[in-house]
């Protein structure tokens, strides 16, 4: 199996079957990292389409400085982070999950109650802010601590301590889950 | 650790913040219990579901983009004059090259020499010059 390295270097040379099982390997995963983020599927979609065409075309992507992935990333952030100044963000990604917060009380049943919890998760999640939000889904994504670090900018030690703070805010949000 | 410690636990156990100690009474916890093991499994499926069918997109989107894609990265006659200037050379074709680069540069001015002053030159070039030449003989 190519690598994504090897996958980058095929697709700019016009190969499509390249493109087809590097499409493959991200759309599930960079998606459910952007879908969230954006009040819209549509919007979704364009930052998605957008993320991969231009680090596909970006001539400052090097892979001494960054996996394919961590640009990959990266540039989908900034994307992100471009369209939340111009649009304002948030409030739809809340009112999308806002019916869920007043969910009635915890059913005995293990399911019910996993069910429960879960959504209280979701909505809670959708209730971080912007930072630790951040965290949460390229966590969600799968990528290591040290390829967020990259992504975000920031020192691995900031990002530790960001990832201790979202945890705490959801173990908090998720105690009436848990503690029975 | 109860049940009702060790489900607080489980989100921080999931993204790996908890302590050692936590993390080993967590484990040991959800390997006797069925029932958090089972939350606990839940928990990591939701978190790390990266996407359901609804979260993945559109097959028109797909499609444009590969279209874009297709359409940007075209070979072109010019990108495949540029890629086979700038492929990379397998060693021992750089090694071959290199190799003959020394030779030329080693043997080139005296073959250039030879070509320049052609077999005439070198027959005269022959001649022993401590010989006397008929003009230095003085007859007296």
């Amino acid at each position: 199996m190519d690598s994504d390295e090897a996958l980058y270097a095929r697709v700019k040379r016009g190969d499509m079957l390249a493109f087809d099982d590097l499409y493959a390997r991200y759309a599930p995963r960079l998606f459910g990292f952007l879908r969230p983020q954006l009040p819209t599927r549509a919007d979704a979609e364009d930052v998605f389409h957008e993320s991969l065409l231009a680090t596909l075309e970006n001539d400052e992507v090097a892979f001494d400085r960054g996996s394919f992935r961590t640009w990959l990333y990266r540039i989908a952030r900034n994307l992100v982070l471009n369209r939340a100044r111009s649009q304002g963000r948030g409030e739809n990604a809340m009112a999308r999950l806002a019916p869920l917060v007043d969910d009635p009380p915890p059913a005995a049943d293990e399911r019910a109650a996993q069910g429960q919890m879960l959504r209280a998760l979701d909505g809670a999640v959708a209730r971080l802010p912007s930072p630790l939000s951040e965290i949460y889904h390229l966590r969600s994504s799968g990528l290591s601590y040290e390829e967020m670090a990259l992504v975000l900018g920031i020192p691995l030690g900031t990002l530790k301590s960001r990832m201790n703070q979202m945890v705490n805010v959801l173990r908090e949000e998720l105690k009436p889950w848990t503690a029975r | 650790m109860d049940c009702t410690l060790i489900q607080g636990h489980l989100i921080g156990y999931h993204f790996a913040t908890v302590s050692d100690d936590e993390r080993a009474e967590v484990e040991g916890h959800l390997v006797a219990c069925t029932a958090c093991l089972r939350t606990y499994l839940a928990l990591k499926a939701h978190v790390d579901r990266g996407t359901t069918d609804d979260d993945v997109p559109s097959e028109a989107a797909r499609l444009r983009l590969r279209a874009a894609v297709q359409t940007r990265f075209r070979p072109t006659p010019a990108r495949r004059v540029g890629r086979w200037f700038t492929r990379p050379i397998p060693l021992y074709q750089g090694l071959a090259v290199a190799a003959a680069v020394v030779l030329a540069a080693s043997l080139g001015p005296t073959l250039a020499h030879a070509i320049h002053l052609g077999p005439a030159a070198h027959a005269a070039e022959r001649v022993d010059s401590a010989r006397p030449s008929a003009e230095s003989l003085t007859i007296y």
